[in-house]
C-alpha cells in the first residue's frame, strides 16, 4: 500500500463552495435498484472519496455525473446549475473529466490523436498535426510521464495506457475529475505520479472524485469520504473523522433474512468432492489451495475483480493454462484430475453455471425441454438418437417450480429466476455432482432467489458440493457453509459461514490476512 | 477492444502482403508477357481499373467503420441507365440524387436501425439492380458526347482515366487525413463505444460512410458508361465484390479500424495485374477467379496469422 508516495495534502479545503451536488438522486436497471433517493454535495478543492462495498451504487452515481446514464428521478447540479443532458460529449464541455475504470483509448489510435479525439486542433479546416504533437507533449510533460506521442495506443503497456488515459482527462479544462479505482492498473511509480498530480489539481480548486475501496488510498489522500451501502448514501464526512474500523462498519450492516434454507451440520467423516492444489488460474500468477466437502456449499468471497471469477472458469476448463491441480473424487472415491478442456469437467462430473447464463449458458431459442434435455445427453455418443425423456424433465420442472406454460416453451421467454432455475436442471438431469456457480442469483427476483437457493441446499443435502461466487456478501453469510475470502488472487482467510459477520468478512476483503492488516 | 490492432505499419494495415503482391505480379508479368511495357498496354490496364479504383476508395470508408457496401456495384448499373435515358444536363445530377438516396437508406438501415451490413446493403443491391433493370433492359442507348470525352480524352498527352483515379485518390485522402472526419472514422471503426465516450458521434459519420460509397458508384458509373459508350443494367454487377476483394487484398481489415489508401488502391492494381496478365498471356478468363480467389484466402491467411495460428 502506498502510504509514502503522495505529496503533503494542503491543510485547508473546502472554502471555495460546493462544486457539485447530488440531489435525491433515484435510478433502477431493470427494475432492479441502483441508487436510492442519494444526496450529497462535493466541494471545489478536496478531494472526494466515494467508497462502499461491491454493487454499492459508486459507479453508477459517478457515470452518471459523466453523463453516461440519465437519472430516473433527482437532479445534479453542477457550479449551482443542473446539469440536463445524459450525454457524455455535454458533460464534458460542462466541465466533467472522467478516468474511467474500462480503457477508452483506441488501440489504433496514436497518444496524440487519442489526447485530441473530439476536439482535435484544426488549422484551414484541416487537423493540424504539427500543434496537436506539440499540445500532447506538453500535457505529458506536465504530469510528468515521458511517452513518444507518435505510438499507438495499442503498443503501450497496460500501466502506460492508463497514465494516457489519466492525461486525457486532466487535457481539458475541467472542474470535476472523477477517478474510478485508478491506482489498480499502475505500478508503484504510476500511483506516485497520480497522487502528486491529484494534489495539483485540489490546489488549483478542482473537486476530485475518487472511487476506491483501498484504505490506505482513502486515509492517505482524501480529504472527504462518502460511504454507499446498496444504492443509499450513508454518510459524508471529513476523512480525518474516520477510523479504519468505524469506516468499514459504516460500508456493511444488512438484515440477513429469510432466504435461505438452515443449513445441516456438516458430518466430520464427509468426503471430498474437490480438491484444489496450488491451483493458479494463469501460469506464474497467485495460487490457491482448497477443498469441498460432499453436502457443503463454500463461496468465494472477496471484493470485485479479484480473481474469484478467474478461480471457478479456471476449474470450469476456461482458462487456456492454469498451472498446479485440481481433482474432482467420485463417490466410490475416484479420482479425476480437471484438465483445462470443459468438455473434460464436464464429463468429469462437474458443471458450471456461468454469471451471464443468456450469452454463456443457456440455448435461448431452444425449448426448456431442450435445454435441460442437453445435460441428459451428455453421455451419448455425437451419432446416436437425441432420446430425452420428457417424464424426468416434467419431474425436475416441478420440483424446481419453473414457472412456464409448459416444456415447450422458449426459454427466452422466461424471467431471470426461472431461467436460472433451467439452467441448475440441465446439470441435474446430467447427474452432476459438482457444481461451479457464479453469482448465483444476478438479475433474479427476491421470490425466486429463495428458490433457488433452496435448490442448490437441496442439491448439496443430497451428496452434492457447491462452489460459488457472489458479490453479494448476504449470500455468502446466508447459504454458504465455508467462506474463503480472497484478495489479490489468493485466499486471505476461511471462515464458517455460521459464525462470521459482514464486518469481518469485508475486514479480510479489505485489509488482507491479519499480520499485514491496518498498516499505519 | 477490437480486432484493429497496429501491426508493421499501424493502422495503415500495409504488411509485406498488401504491399509485395503488386509487386511481384509487376515483376512476373514484366518477365513474362511481352507486351506488358507497351504505352498500349498500361493505359488499357489504367482504362481498365479507374472504375474499380474509385468503387475500392469507397468501400475502404465503409469497412473502415466496420461496414460493407455490396450494392455499390448496383449503384453503377443504375447510373448507367439513368444516363442513356435522360436528357445530358439533368442525368448527371439525378443519378448523384440516387446515389444519396441508396446511400441514405444503407446508412439508416445500419447505423440507426442496426442491421447487419452485409442484409441491408444485399437488400437495396437487389432492389437497385432491379431498378435498373426496369428502366432499360438491356445495353444500348447514346450518351451525351460529353461523358464520352470526360472518359476517352487525353489532357496533356495523358489518358483521362489517369486523371479520374488522381482525383479519386486526392479526394480519400484529404478526408482520411486531412478532415477530423477521417481520424474519427479510425475511431468509430476501432471501438465505437469509446469512441462515444470521446465525445465522438457516431451515427452521423456511419450513415456518410454509406452515402460516400454510393456515390463513388455513381462516379464510377459516370466514368464507365462514358469510356464503354453505351448504357448497360447490368455493367456494375461484379463491382460490388471485387471491390470488397480489391480493399480486403489492400490489408484493410473489414472488422473496422485498419487500412489505408494506398492499400485499396494497390489491392486494386492487383486484381487489375491478374485480368490483364490473363489478357496478354491468353489464359482463360475463367482461370481469374480461380487465382483470385486462392490469393484472397492466401493473403488474408498471411495477414492475420497470429490470429489464425499459422
Amino acid at each position: 500500500m502506498q502510504t509514502h508516495a503522495h505529496a503533503p495534502s494542503s491543510p485547508v479545503s473546502g472554502e471555495l463552495g460546493i462544486a457539485v451536488e447530488f440531489c435525491g438522486i433515484t435510478k433502477q436497471f431493470a427494475r432492479i435498484a441502483a441508487l436510492t433517493d442519494v444526496s450529497f454535495a462535493g466541494e471545489a478543492g478536496t478531494v472526494h472519496a466515494i467508497t462502499g462495498e461491491n454493487g454499492a451504487g459508486k459507479s453508477t452515481l459517478m457515470k452518471m455525473l459523466a453523463g453516461a446514464h440519465a437519472a430516473d428521478a433527482g437532479e445534479i447540479l453542477l457550479g449551482g446549475r443542473p446539469l440536463l443532458v445524459a450525454n457524455p460529449a455535454e458533460a464534458r464541455s460542462a466541465g466533467v473529466a472522467t478516468v474511467f475504470q474500462e480503457a477508452t483509448l483506441l488501440p489504433n489510435l496514436t497518444v496524440a490523436e487519442n489526447l485530441f479525439l473530439g476536439r482535435e486542433p484544426r488549422r484551414n479546416g484541416l487537423i493540424d498535426r504539427g500543434a496537436m504533437r506539440r499540445q500532447a507533449e506538453d500535457i505529458l510533460e506536465k504530469i510528468g510521464v515521458d511517452l513518444n506521442v507518435n505510438v499507438a495506443c495499442g503498443d503501450l503497456a497496460v500501466s502506460e495506457q492508463y497514465l494516457v488515459e489519466i492525461a486525457k482527462a486532466t487535457a481539458q479544462d475541467a472542474r470535476v475529475v472523477i477517478y474510478d479505482e485508478p491506482t489498480a492498473a499502475l505500478d508503484a511509480q504510476g500511483v506516485e505520479k497520480l497522487f502528486r498530480l491529484i494534489d495539483e489539481q485540489k490546489r488549483s480548486g478542482k473537486l476530485i472524485f475518487y472511487i476506491s475501496h483501498r484504505m490506505g488510498e482513502i486515509f492517505d489522500i482524501c480529504d472527504t469520504t462518502t460511504v454507499l451501502k446498496d444504492g443509499r448514501h450513508v454518510r459524508t464526512c471529513r476523512t480525518a473523522e474516520l477510523t479504519r474500523d468505524g469506516l468499514v462498519a459504516l460500508m456493511v450492516g444488512r438484515e440477513i433474512g429469510h432466504l435461505y434454507p438452515p443449513r445441516k451440520p456438516r458430518p466430520a467423516e464427509a468426503p471430498v468432492a474437490l480438491s484444489v492444489d496450488d491451483f493458479a488460474p494463469i501460469r506464474g500468477g497467485p495460487a490457491v489451495s482448497f477443498s469441498v466437502y460432499r453436502g457443503e456449499i463454500v463461496g468465494l468471497a472477496g471484493l470485485e475483480g479479484q480473481g474469484q471469477r478467474d478461480i471457478v472458469r479456471a476449474l470450469a476448463g476456461i482458462a487456456a493454462s492454469p498451472a498446479g491441480e485440481a481433482r474432482k473424487h467420485d463417490r466410490q472415491g475416484r479420482q479425476t484430475r480437471l484438465r483445462p478442456s470443459v468438455v473434460a469437467v464436464v464429463k468429469a462430473g462437474v458443471g458450471f453455471i456461468p454469471e451471464d447464463r443468456k450469452s454463456e449458458g443457456l440455448y435461448l431459442s431452444l425449448s426448456i425441454e431442450r435445454n435441460i434435455g442437453l445435460g441428459m445427453l451428455r453421455r451419448a455418443p455425437l451419432a446416436s438418437r437425441a432420446q430425452i425423456d420428457k417424464e424426468r424433465i416434467r419431474q425436475l420442472m416441478r420440483a424446481m417450480n419453473v414457472r412456464a406454460r409448459d416444456a415447450r416453451q422458449v426459454v427466452s421467454a422466461l424471467s431471470g429466476g426461472n431461467q436460472q432455475k433451467v439452467m441448475i436442471g440441465r446439470w441435474l438431469a446430467a447427474g452432476i455432482d459438482v457444481l461451479l456457480v457464479e453469482e448465483p442469483t444476478r438479475g433474479v427476483d427476491v421470490g425466486a432467489k429463495a428458490e433457488i437457493y433452496r435448490l442448490l441446499r437441496e442439491f448439496a443435502d443430497q451428496g452434492g458440493a457447491v462452489l460459488l461466487t457472489s458479490t453479494e456478501l448476504t449470500e455468502h453469510l446466508g447459504l454458504c457453509d465455508r467462506i474463503l475470502v480472497v484478495r489479490g488472487g489468493e485466499i486471505v482467510a476461511q471462515l464458517p459461514a455460521a459464525s462470521a459477520t459482514e464486518e469481518m468478512v469485508m475486514r479480510y476483503a479489505l485489509l488482507g490476512r491479519p499480520q499485514e492488516g491496518p498498516v499505519q | 477492444m477490437s480486432a484493429a490492432r497496429p501491426g508493421l505499419f499501424g493502422r495503415s494495415g500495409l504488411g509485406v502482403v498488401s504491399l509485395g503482391l503488386p509487386v511481384v505480379m509487376f515483376v512476373l508479368l514484366a518477365f513474362g508477357a511481352q507486351d506488358f511495357f507497351s504505352v498500349e498496354n498500361v493505359t488499357n490496364v489504367n482504362n481498365q481499373i479507374t472504375a474499380l479504383a474509385i468503387v475500392s476508395l469507397g468501400q475502404l470508408l465503409v469497412a473502415l467503420i466496420g461496414g460493407m457496401d455490396i450494392s455499390v456495384g448496383s449503384a453503377i448499373s443504375l447510373t448507367s441507365v439513368i444516363l442513356v435515358s435522360l436528357g445530358s444536363w439533368v442525368a448527371v445530377p439525378v443519378a448523384l440524387a440516387l446515389g444519396v438516396a441508396i446511400g441514405l437508406t444503407n446508412g439508416v438501415g445500419v447505423a440507426l436501425f442496426g442491421v447487419h451490413p452485409l442484409i441491408m446493403t444485399l437488400a437495396s443491391m437487389t432492389f437497385v439492380q432491379g431498378l435498373a433493370l426496369l428502366i432499360r433492359s438491356g445495353a444500348g442507348g447514346t450518351v451525351p458526347t460529353v461523358l464520352v470525352d470526360l472518359a476517352q480524352g487525353h489532357v496533356f498527352w495523358l489518358p483521362a482515366a489517369l486523371y479520374w483515379c488522381i482525383a479519386a485518390i486526392a479526394f480519400a485522402s484529404l478526408l482520411l487525413y486531412g478532415l477530423r472526419f477521417g481520424l474519427r472514422l479510425f475511431a468509430i471503426g476501432s471501438n465505437a463505444q469509446s469512441a462515444a465516450l470521446n465525445g465522438v458521434r457516431v451515427a452521423g459519420p456511419r450513415l456518410t460512410c454509406y452515402v460516400l460509397c454510393s456515390l463513388s458508384g455513381v462516379v464510377a458509373g459516370v466514368y464507365l458508361t462514358g469510356r464503354i459508350a453505351a448504357g448497360d443494367p447490368s455493367m456494375g454487377q461484379p463491382f460490388g465484390l471485387d471491390s470488397v476483394t480489391a480493399v480486403a487484398l489492400g490489408g484493410v481489415q473489414l472488422s473496422g479500424g485498419v487500412g489505408s489508401v494506398l492499400g485499396a488502391t494497390l489491392g486494386t492494381i492487383t486484381l487489375g495485374l491478374i485480368t490483364n496478365g490473363m489478357n496478354l498471356l491468353g489464359v482463360s478468363p475463367f482461370f481469374r477467379g480461380v487465382l483470385t480467389g486462392l490469393l484472397l484466402l492466401c493473403a488474408i491467411s498471411l495477414q492475420r496469422r497470429k490470429a489464425i495460428g499459422i
